[in-house]
């Protein structure tokens, strides 16, 4: 597969305090790649530092497109654009009018949702309003490479499903994409790739599997009158969250901790087995790593 | 070139057009003083000076007119882009800074010229003063291109980016730069020292190079080179603080 962004010993230094250490990334066409961490991780500035909106201190970002890669990037940051005095009709014009090659009119404006609200000034729509419309301005100049930062916030749930939709499609007509969001569950089903950006630097880098395989793919919960000492002591056993009589267990290999637990299952009450979601993953990765 | 003019037009809808309160501030309240200075406070002025009162009035309001357009309006509006994303937006596409900002400078050099127009025609139908069209002409066009300097000040005190330190900066300069370069009242009422101040800023040299050519029907070089050399400290001091700030990662340029 051919590198569409390659980034090598990206630094970046704020205030004496390190922001990104050691960058080192290949982004491949048609990818779509879930970049993710806590808040002040360094993820709206590593997407900042490609997009050449603020200086790194060293190492390189090269896009395959050269210097013209802003021709073939759409970007939605998190903050929306809500410029005085400018119709939704208005500022979509002008984002189709920058590039050769655009999405038509009538294909931004379905894509935003806001048919009825055409002649409406941008500052008088709603937060949700004004992501559907910044993300119909990332897709003006029909980009090869999308940047989404925080894409979901502020839309309502009818509004994300619709969002996420629109990602696979795109995703299916072989856009990449790199997407950050704290909504950790949306990404599980659409990004193929993972990045967790933890202390300045990418600590972990695969596809959800690999995530699982490492913090535990799943996860059993059973209400017990018993001793956690007693489950800690089980193999296979990654972590145990216990809240009142509540168990949680999570796990690198469900069929042989199902297997041990049979010696107590008189004393297990609601017994389930699920697959670790992602919130899951990542707090279990951050245990992990502080250990 | 359609994206340009696609540009311009719409920053002509949302800094003139649709912001009618603000266009009407700008365009009449160095109208509202011409008249205040040429109809009432005119007491002791013998007669036979009005006419020349009137015009030198007429040029100092010109400039001022030029200096509240070039300076408020141009800091102002990159401010709002500031905080509307609007200069995020623009930096994400494949134009240059360029195309962004003369598209704006357009609108205010295009405001500045509503404006004097405004004050012009006033001037002759209030106080029947003539001046030739050609001369009027060359007077509005000569204030235009010394407007750019101060469309520049705009640009570089709307870098302060908080709105309570930029409006503090333009009270600042704006005002006292009309009084020491003798826009409000005449320059030779100020102690020397001021009037030595005063003499070297841009917007004296403005309306000195319009009232050379209107009472003399000469051009004032001199006027020329110190309004040029203003325009390339301007110029430089925004490029330095312009970069600074985009190399400690505080502004988008």
């Amino acid at each position: 597969m051919t590198s569409i962004l390659e980034i090598s010993h990206l630094n970046k230094v704020y205030e004496k305090k390190s922001i990104l250490s050691d960058i080192n990334l290949k982004i491949t066409s048609g990818s779509v790649t879930a970049l993710i961490g806590a808040n002040g991780a360094g993820k709206t500035t590593l997407i900042n530092s490609i997009l050449d909106l603020i200086p790194h201190d060293s190492g390189e970002v090269r896009f395959l497109a050269g210097n013209d890669w802003k021709k073939i990037t759409g970007v939605m940051m998190q903050d929306n654009i809500s410029i005085h005095r400018i119709t939704v009709q208005e500022i979509i014009q002008l984002s189709r009018s920058y590039f050769k090659y655009s999405l038509s009119y009538q294909q931004l404006l379905k894509i935003s949702g806001l048919e009825n609200q055409q002649k409406h000034f941008m500052s008088k729509l709603s937060g949700g309003q004004k992501r559907r419309l910044a993300f119909a301005l990332a897709l003006a100049g029909d980009p090869q490479i999308l940047f989404l930062d925080e894409p979901t916030v502020g839309m309502d749930s009818n509004a994300r499903n619709d969002f996420w939709q629109k990602i696979d499609q795109l995703r299916q007509h072989g856009k990449t994409i790199i997407v950050t969001s704290h909504y950790l569950e949306e990404l599980e089903n659409i990004a193929d790739r993972f990045l967790i950006l933890q202390n300045s630097t990418i600590v972990f880098d695969g596809t959800i599997q690999e995530l699982r395989n490492m913090s535990g793919n799943g996860v059993v919960e059973f209400d017990s009158q018993l001793s956690e000492k007693i489950f800690i002591s089980l193999t296979d056993v990654i972590s145990i969250n216990q809240v009142g009589h509540h168990f949680q267990i999570v796990t690198n290999n469900t069929n042989s901790l199902m297997l041990e637990l049979t010696n107590y299952l008189q004393a297990l009450e609601n017994l389930q087995i699920k697959q670790t979601n992602l919130d899951t993953l990542l707090l279990n990765y951050k245990e992990n790593t502080h250990d | 070139m359609t994206n340009y003019l696609f540009q311009l037009k719409m920053n002509f809808k949302r800094i003139m057009l649709r912001n009618k309160a603000f266009f009407f501030f700008d365009m009449m309240l160095p109208t509202i003083f011409y008249l205040l200075y040429t109809k009432i406070l005119t007491v002791g002025i013998p007669t036979s000076t009005l006419p020349t009162w009137n015009e030198n009035y007429l040029i100092s309001m010109m400039v001022y007119s030029c200096m509240l357009g070039g300076i408020i309006t141009t800091s102002n509006t990159l401010l709002d882009d500031q905080t509307s994303h609007f200069n995020l937006f623009i930096a994400l596409k494949p134009i240059s800074k360029i195309q962004y900002y003369s598209a704006m400078a357009i609108v205010f050099l295009c405001l500045n010229l509503i404006s004097s127009l405004i004050i012009c025609l006033v001037g002759i139908w209030v106080n029947h003063i003539s001046i030739s069209l050609p001369l009027l002409a060359v007077l509005i066009l000569i204030n235009l291109i010394g407007t750019i300097p101060l469309i520049l000040l705009g640009a570089l005190t709307a870098l302060a980016k908080n709105p309570n330190t930029v409006n503090l900066l333009n009270n600042l300069i704006v005002f006292p730069l009309a009084i020491i370069s003798g826009l409000w009242w005449p320059i030779q009422m100020m102690p020397t020292w001021l009037q030595k101040i005063g003499k070297i800023m841009p917007t004296y040299q403005l309306s000195l190079l319009d009232q050379n050519l209107l009472h003399k029907s000469t051009i004032n070089f001199s006027a020329i080179l110190i309004i040029f050399a203003w325009f390339i400290a301007i110029a430089l001091l925004f490029f330095v603080i312009g970069n600074i700030q985009k190399r400690k990662g505080l502004s988008i340029q």
